[in-house]
């Protein structure tokens, strides 16, 4: 500062600089120092700090210590999570209306002490605005307050613990945190380093609003394992993260076979395409181009595609307006390292840089550098190194636009640039992400639904939609669809491996012998690959009631093969033309009534009378599902901002539906019903223990009129199966009744890419407390929503 | 750095007018409504940089008076204001005394011209003098009168000339028209420098402001500036951003500088500062000189100066502290 005091007027007079803008930051100070610069634990409704923990300092972006927050450990964690299930009684017996009045009143202490959070963010590098905050405050406490007149049939699910990794935003962290608290649930914030300060402000805010006490606390630790050890507890009853991708898989591996449901949201670090089609407004693309891609500390990384036909007239305005651009400050020598040897070895494949400035040999200040004519295949497209890095491709023709932008792992959202209403639409229906910007960027409110596509997240943040995941379809009787267990020590490059035992039929004469079954895989009945099979016993399990194929992996392959091959055209059909194949399916199964019922009554036991009482439920079912084709649809909810905001469900692709050994065949209608009619294809793997119903309705779909490959059915070790299911990049989804080492396997495994897990142990006759022949509307509700996920599309208007 | 500073001044060449250039043109209004709020809700700077840029500010003004009741005298007053447009005593003490601040140019109707060079000289100033013309400001006169009273500015010794540009041809499409029209005006000129005023408040939409802004460029204007002051919509931010991004298309084609004049309704010094950030951001550090940025103005400079005494004194000065205009 000394240096800059002594320019004099003619000196800035000359250059012409900008001077300092020194942000005060007086009453986040005077907060920390209340409470000396040590930033204790928040349960009960206050700062506890204790004795004997190891402390974790925070600097802030010039380096000096801003605070310190202690870490948590197994004692405080058990000590919080019970204070939080006394919290979530006090705050679940309120009325919506006192919990939205509560959430209201927030909004209020929140504009009373507004600069005080927005100092505490800057100093803890984590920017987040007042008012965005307020915005998701009154947005949901609106939720709050309608929960049971527009929600009905569902209750909150108990504690939920939100954790976030050290680079999460406290916008992020917040998004899910308000959902939360709104439906009734009490919370317990495991935040991330920088997200710490303001989070535990936030929580005594929330105090001085009226929350009952410890239905919000907040545990501080080094790294996310505090999060794990959170979900250890056996009063949690979801965790759900925002944060990047990498200790989000920790955390999943963590917590798997805990019996606890984890969702994921890896909000930090996707790439996301940035799209310049020849018709847009070149200037202002740019000038988005400049606002986004080259922050200090950025959320998302940007790659930039530009039509050929443009390429040059954005790469020279580019140039012009980096020109005047200083250089970015780096996290640190490391982070220098890896961007030295990705621009290496992107100049080594012919890219060419385009920077205000050549980089200084060394340190951490590091210019904007564009980097012109990657491929998708350079490292720093599919390895984004941090800094201020911004690919740039590109493209020939609309649909080529799509195709490399959907050509990442990723699937977290998009900007496109056009001028043309028709190409916007398009394209943005055509890309697999959650959030679409049409001229725009990094826009968000909490009244827009979106679900990561892809490796992006396995749950829905945002809108009504997005409140689901903070409850439960309240059935009075039923235990939790996945109970809480410990972790098994398990082997899970094991699982699935042991061979099926051959059962060999003693003696019986050869016009009884066992009927052999065929399994259907893209739409052909057929043998499994390994042609071998196994036997299906009686209810009894004295007599062998049939054989059917030995499926594994390669059969699942093939399988997945053919029903993504169909996948897009069956979602793209008209909403009745889906309904019509729904319906022909149900009046070919009402033709075969009565062989399904024989095979449910052979396998099951199940009187003939029950049998066909099943059967007449499941094509009332089907037609249920047909009627809901063209019932559930998006919106475009009124957003704050100028113009409009469409929110359109989609289908998730290939789900992988692990079948209950309960009700066989109606659950397996009910399932694929709900599936395909949101315009998703189906891998089923019949019960192990009951497969006959399901071999029996491969005849149904023979003769009905789905496109083949939508519905594949596979029988065999129901293990062997899952692993199979779960190793299959393209399945975006898997649905599990079986085991809770099953549970466990697919927790731990379907982290890469990210898999949406829809997982029941079942014991017994019970299967996550569904009864298939009352289905509640909540848990109809509940199968489609788990069978689409949501996309939002931006386009502002002036 | 790809500008340089290159201060000579070049006489601008004609292009030949390109319709292909235009019907591509392409706004997206919300973006650049964005944009200005962006621009408008940067933090500025404060102490020495405040005063050095409301100094600059200060050499970039012309200071205008356009009204039916102007007379010898009052003109009279304006140019010694414009000569020494902050008290001498003010700027001594910032060291800035003999760094040559006077503004831009003195901005006159063309009857008054005569009056204003004559004022000049006798104060021994080469201030230039610019004249509105060509039937400023509705330009509804007929082109032979509108060419005359350009020259006959250019006669009387204005160095600068403000034509305004013909709406009926803009708001009907008559692109050539206007591009020859405004050729006809650069003619006029001769060595004088030319600036055209869109009248941006009269046409209708942003995507018209860019397509006037590239015509009026293409047949040689030095500056492009934004409104008569007498419209109902004057300078506004939007509207400037769309402008100077013609200005930086028109210079990647071209090699050309042009330069930009937002005039109407700039009364407040803080308003000078968003004017001089949006054109650094959006164009760079070369539009931030009196050879590339005006700010048309008469109440302005009032406004400045008393910020500069705030900055020098720690006082808020009376009106008549100052001298007026």
């Amino acid at each position: 500062m000394a240096g800059s005091t002594a320019k004099t007027v003619h000196d800035i007079f000359q250059s012409m600089e900008y001077g300092p803008t020194s942000s005060s930051a007086a009453t986040a100070q005077a907060w920390l120092d209340h409470h000396s610069r040590s930033l204790g634990l928040f349960m009960d409704g206050k700062f506890v700090c204790p004795a004997d923990r190891q402390t974790c300092s925070l600097v802030d972006s010039k380096g000096s210590a801003v605070c310190s927050t202690v870490c948590a450990v197994d004692h405080d964690v058990s000590k919080c999570v019970s204070s939080a299930v006394i919290g979530f009684k006090a705050w679940s017996s309120l009325s919506c209306f006192e919990r939205a009045k509560v959430l209201l009143k927030m909004g209020s202490v929140l504009g009373q002490h507004g600069q005080c959070v927005s100092e505490v963010c800057e100093l803890s590098k984590t920017s987040c605005s007042p008012s965005t905050l307020l915005r998701l405050l009154q947005y949901y406490s609106s939720w709050a307050q309608l929960r049971d007149s527009l929600i009905t049939d569902w209750s909150p699910l108990g504690v939920v613990a939100v954790v976030a990794s050290d680079d999460c935003s406290l916008y992020s962290l917040m998004q899910k945190v308000v959902p939360a608290l709104a439906m009734g649930n009490s919370v317990v914030i495991v935040p991330g380093r920088s997200s710490a300060p303001p989070a535990l402000l936030l929580a005594q805010l929330f105090m001085e609003a009226g929350l009952p006490s410890s239905a919000l606390s907040v545990l501080t630790g080094s790294d996310v394992s505090l999060g794990a050890k959170v979900a250890q507890n056996p009063n949690i009853s979801y965790v759900t993260y925002s944060g990047n991708k990498q200790d989000g898989v920790t955390l999943c591996k963590a917590t798997a076979g805990l019996g606890v449901p984890v969702s994921v949201s890896p909000c930090v670090g996707a790439t996301c395409p940035f799209i310049i089609f020849e018709s847009a407004d070149i200037d202002s693309a740019v000038e988005g181009v400049m606002e986004t891609a080259f922050k200090a500390k950025k959320e998302v990384q940007w790659v930039l595609c530009v039509q050929e036909s443009v390429l040059d007239g954005v790469v020279s305005r580019l140039r012009l307006r980096m020109a005047a651009m200083k250089c970015v400050a780096l996290a640190s020598e490391g982070d220098r390292a890896q961007v030295d040897a990705a621009l290496q070895e992107a100049q080594k494949q012919g890219a060419t840089l385009l920077q205000p400035c050549a980089a200084p040999p060394s340190g951490t200040q590091f210019p904007p550098t564009v980097l012109c004519g990657t491929a998708p295949s350079s490292p720093c497209v599919v390895n984004p190194p941090p800094g201020p890095l911004l690919p740039l491709m590109s493209f020939r023709s609309n649909t080529e636009a799509v195709s490399l932008a959907n050509h990442s792992p990723h699937g977290q959202a998009a900007s496109i640039w056009t001028e043309d209403l028709t190409l916007a639409l398009e394209t943005a229906k055509s890309l697999s992400v959650g959030s679409v910007w049409v001229n725009s960027h990094s826009m968000s409110d909490p009244c827009l639904p979106a679900s990561g596509h892809k490796d992006s997240g396995t749950c829905t943040d945002g809108g009504q939609e997005g409140l689901y995941q903070f409850l439960q379809p309240s059935s009075s009787s039923s235990s939790p669809p996945l109970p809480r267990s410990s972790s098994i020590s398990m082997d899970y490059s094991n699982f699935g491996t042991a061979t099926s035992p051959a059962v060999i039929p003693n003696g019986s004469d050869p016009a009884s012998a066992p009927k052999s079954y065929l399994q259907f895989v893209g739409g052909k009945s057929c043998k499994s690959e390994s042609g071998s099979s196994v036997a299906v016993q009686s209810p009894e399990g004295t007599t062998v009631l049939a054989y059917c194929p030995d499926g594994g992996r390669k059969d699942v392959r093939n399988a997945v093969e053919a029903a993504i091959k169909v996948q897009p055209g069956w979602m793209k059909k008209s909403m009745s033309a889906r309904a019509q194949s729904l319906h022909s399916l149900a009046k070919g199964l009402e033709a075969k009534r009565r062989d399904i019922a024989a095979s449910i009554n052979a396998q099951t036991g199940l009187s003939l009378e029950e049998a066909d009482k099943e059967v007449e439920l499941s094509i009332a079912r089907l037609s249920d599902w047909a009627a809901c084709c063209d019932k559930i649809q998006g919106g475009a909810p009124p957003v704050p901002q100028s113009g409009f905001a469409l929110s359109l469900p989609e289908a998730l692709g290939v789900v992988g539906v692990v079948l209950p050994d309960n009700r066989p065949f109606l659950s397996m209608v009910t399932l694929l019903g709900a599936a395909i009619a949101m315009g998703n294809a189906v891998v089923m793997v019949p019960s192990q223990k009951h497969p006959l119903p399901a071999l029996a309705f491969i005849q149904v779909l023979q003769s009905a009129d789905l496109p083949a490959g939508l519905v594949n059915i596979i029988t065999g070790s129901r293990d062997q199966l899952t692993a199979a299911l779960a190793n299959h990049s393209v399945l975006k989804a898997i649905w599990y009744w079986g085991n809770a080492e099953g549970c466990q396997y697919l927790q731990y495994t379907c982290t890469s890419p990210l898999k949406t897990l829809w997982l029941h142990c079942q014991k017994e006759e019970k299967d996550g407390g569904m009864d298939w022949t009352q289905l509640r509307p909540s848990h109809k509700e509940e199968m489609w929503r788990k069978a689409v996920q949501w996309k939002s599309i931006w386009i502002p208007t002036a | 750095m790809l500008l340089k500073i290159t201060h000579h001044r070049h006489k601008m060449k004609l292009l030949p007018f390109l319709p292909l250039t235009l019907s591509v043109v392409r706004v997206n209004t919300q973006a650049v409504l964005k944009r200005a709020q962006h621009i408008q809700g940067r933090k500025l700077a404060k102490k020495q940089w405040q005063a050095a840029w409301l100094l600059k500010a200060v050499t970039c003004i012309d200071l205008t008076t356009l009204a039916g009741d102007d007379t010898p005298s009052n003109v009279h007053r304006l140019c010694l204001k414009a000569i020494q447009p902050v008290r001498y005593d003010l700027l001594k003490s910032m060291d800035m005394h003999d760094k040559g601040v006077t503004t831009a140019a003195v901005c006159v109707y063309p009857s008054r011209v005569a009056d204003a060079v004559k004022s000049l000289k006798a104060a021994n100033s080469s201030l230039p003098v610019a004249s509105v013309a060509t039937g400023f400001p509705a330009g509804q006169t007929p082109l032979k009168t509108r060419l005359e009273e350009v020259r006959m500015a250019v006669v009387d010794g204005a160095t600068e000339i403000d034509i305004v540009i013909n709406r009926t041809l803009a708001l009907t499409g008559q692109w050539e028209a206007m591009y020859d029209e405004i050729c006809q005006f650069r003619e006029a000129c001769g060595d004088a420098h030319m600036k055209t005023i869109l009248a941006i408040g009269e046409l209708g939409t942003f995507t018209n402001v860019y397509k006037a802004s590239l015509v009026a460029m293409m047949a040689g204007s030095d500056f492009i500036k934004t409104s008569t002051g007498k419209e109902a919509v004057n300078a506004t931010y939007p509207v400037a951003i769309v402008m100077v991004r013609a200005i930086r298309d028109y210079f990647l084609c071209t090699g050309h500088k042009v330069g930009f004049k937002p005039a109407g309704g700039i009364r407040t010094a803080k308003e000078a500062l968003v004017w001089l950030t949006l054109m650094k951001e959006e164009l760079g550090d070369d539009w931030l000189h009196p050879h590339l940025f005006r700010l048309g103005a008469s109440s302005l400079l009032a406004d400045i100066e008393r910020q500069i005494y705030h900055y020098v004194t720690g006082q808020y000065a009376a009106f008549h502290e100052l001298p007026m205009a």
